[in-house]
């Protein structure tokens, strides 16, 4: 036990300076960029009156190594500063749009993981021609870049065959409650889903299959057939489990690629997340959000990657020792 | 024997199958650099120049692709944007390999503290969303051509950095490395005449790779609308596309289908390459 939380201990050690870094570089930058930094942490505004209070407000008149030291200590805080193009605290703003942005990444996490699994099992088990032509489609849809697919899928499916609505979270205005809700939601959730999933779909496909196949050549498999069990349940049981950690590994420490994923999807079916908010504050030149994003995004992914790899020790404890 | 014979034929076999991987992506890749080295052969309206056509024609003789909601040509647009594609995806690339090879080389030659502390760095580098990290420093220091493959070089150096420093760790163990440095050879002489040439095969694959990501951060940037506006560009005419999707379909479909062929083709050569010259995946 003291093992494991040594363990925690340890990795938290490696994580935490990342945040730290994440603030620094956001300092530079601000300070790096030419002209005024007051432009960029209060947005390009002709608000005299605010242009100062933010300027009193971060020491932007003080040494530089003290201004670095109120903005962390302002960042930890959670204080981004304000947004005057909204009238809104950034981090509220943010914050607000955090939740729809992982439950789509969530979605998608469950379905590439379980679509990829499936098909990489099949292809692993009968190989052939079913090779051969998973294999093209997987370059295909590793290939696609996700705001395109976007696109195209919106084209077909909401404005050709008017399946699927032509985005958003609800229907506007409905006003549908419980169950009406519920159903509301997933039919808008269906398209940047399956957009946000294409690409891990194909590459936990790959992954599975290659692991898949490198564990049916083990011992245990030839026992497993040699007591008598079905070729289904060789596969799919005694297999597949074993197979299974570089496909979980590959899905934990993907949540990065996921989440800019994420972002760009949302801007193509205006899903009221962290990507939309991004898209809008940039042609607002809101610069405080954009930042804001930056420093927010970096740090749900460097928890998401703390977690996989805490729980990736637990799980293996050969991983622990290291 | 026979097993033997027979194993052989299976390595000959898949051996050519890769081959045919590398060869459709050299064929897709060359056609892409012809038609960006050729596009002014290829094309007969300047591809930023506003109403060369009546704004949001459908695909015709005159215009095949249509045009955009300025009457840009969207054809010739395309092409420009291969162009930009690639000259974006190489040059940002430059600037990694310069990045990544001082790293790695530093932290695998020398060892030590360096090599702790830079690797500290690149693993670190590594985590951070890279696409959101150039999309600030765009948006910060300005939208310009040069910004971009600055900004793409920037973020794109941490994965060179550790696949050189790998490279150099197993090389300097080699007997011509030790042969060099008996013979009293420099630093600098070893580092750059003996060792890294021989570290350039595995990267190159890997390079390819790079650039295909680059090129992929370039059009995700201008899809977002950070992009240079004085620029044709796959990604900001997606861009433009987003607002006119339920209308103009051509206005999307064209400049995404360029842009995927690029992305197969670069994926196609890089990832045939890795496993060509990787022995232990080649035997599967």
């Amino acid at each position: 036990m003291s093992q494991a939380l040594n363990f925690i201990v340890k990795r938290l050690i490696q994580y935490i300076p990342m945040i730290f870094v994440v603030i620094v570089i956001n300092f530079m930058l601000i300070n790096l960029a030419p002209g005024d930094p007051t432009y960029i942490l209060a947005g390009e505004i002709g608000d005299e009156e605010f242009i100062k209070a933010t300027r009193s407000r971060l020491g932007l008149d003080r040494p530089i190594h003290e201004r670095l030291l109120i903005y962390i200590s302002n960042v930890l805080r959670g204080d981004l500063g304000y947004s005057y193009l909204r009238s809104e605290q950034v981090s509220k703003l943010i914050l607000d749009r955090i939740p729809a942005t992982i439950f789509l990444v969530l979605s998608a996490m469950a379905l590439s993981a379980a679509v990829g699994i499936l098909i990489g099992t099949v292809a692993a088990a009968r190989r052939g021609t079913l090779d051969v032509t998973l294999s093209i489609l997987s370059l295909i849809g590793i290939s696609i870049p996700y705001f395109w697919l976007g696109q195209i899928i919106l084209i077909v499916f909401a404005v050709y065959l008017g399946l699927f609505p032509l985005g958003g979270m609800v229907t506007v205005g409905a006003g549908y409650k419980g169950f009406d809700y519920v159903l509301d939601v997933l039919r808008h959730m269906v398209l940047p889903v399956l957009t946000l999933a294409t690409f891990n779909i194909a590459y936990t496909t790959k992954i599975t299959r290659a692991s898949v196949l490198e564990s049916l050549t083990q011992d245990y498999i030839v026992t497993a057939r040699a007591k008598g069990l079905s070729e289904r349940r060789v596969v799919f049981v005694h297999a597949l489990r074993n197979a299974l950690i570089p496909v979980v590994t590959y899905t934990g420490f993907n949540t990065g690629v996921l989440l800019v994923g994420a972002i760009l999807t949302e801007t193509v079916f205006a899903w009221p997340g962290m990507g939309s908010l991004l898209y809008d504050s940039i042609k607002l030149r809101d610069y405080p959000v954009v930042l804001g994003i930056f420093i927010y995004g970096s740090i749900i992914i460097i928890i998401a990657n703390l977690i996989v790899d805490i729980l990736y020790g637990l799980i293996d404890p050969r991983i622990r020792v290291r | 024997m026979s097993t033997n014979t027979n194993q052989k034929k299976k390595v000959k076999r898949s051996r050519i199958l890769l081959n045919s991987r590398v060869y459709a992506g050299l064929i897709i890749v060359s056609a892409v650099v012809v038609i960006a080295v050729f596009a002014p052969l290829l094309t007969w309206f300047p591809p930023l120049k506003t109403l060369v056509g009546k704004p949001f024609t459908p695909p015709n003789e005159g215009h095949p692709f249509g045009t955009d909601d300025l009457g840009r040509d969207i054809y010739s647009n395309v092409i420009y944007g291969i162009r930009t594609s690639l000259t974006i995806g190489l040059s940002s690339v430059l600037i990694a390999i310069v990045i990544g090879t001082l790293i790695g080389v530093l932290a695998g030659y020398y060892r030590g503290f360096l090599e702790d502390f830079l690797m500290r760095i690149t693993d670190m580098t590594l985590i951070l969303p890279q696409f959101l990290l150039a999309l600030v420093i765009v948006a910060i220091f300005g939208q310009s051509f040069t910004n971009i493959i600055i900004a793409i070089g920037i973020v794109s150096w941490p994965g060179l950095a550790r696949l050189i420093r790998a490279e150099f760790l197993s090389i300097k163990e080699r007997q011509f490395v030790e042969a060099a440095r008996a013979i009293g050879l420099p630093d600098s002489r070893i580092i750059f005449g003996e060792i890294l040439p021989n570290a350039i095969p595995a990267v190159i694959p890997y390079i390819i790779l790079q650039v295909n990501s680059a090129i992929l951060i370039e059009a995700g940037l201008g899809f977002l609308g950070v992009g240079d506006p004085n620029v044709p560009s796959l990604g900001l005419m997606l861009n433009t596309a987003q607002q006119y999707l339920l209308t103009s379909w051509w206005m999307a479909v064209y400049p995404g289908i360029m842009l995927s062929m690029i992305v197969v083709g670069l994926n196609l050569l890089g990832d045939g390459l890795v496993e060509y010259l990787n022995p232990r995946l080649r035997k599967r």
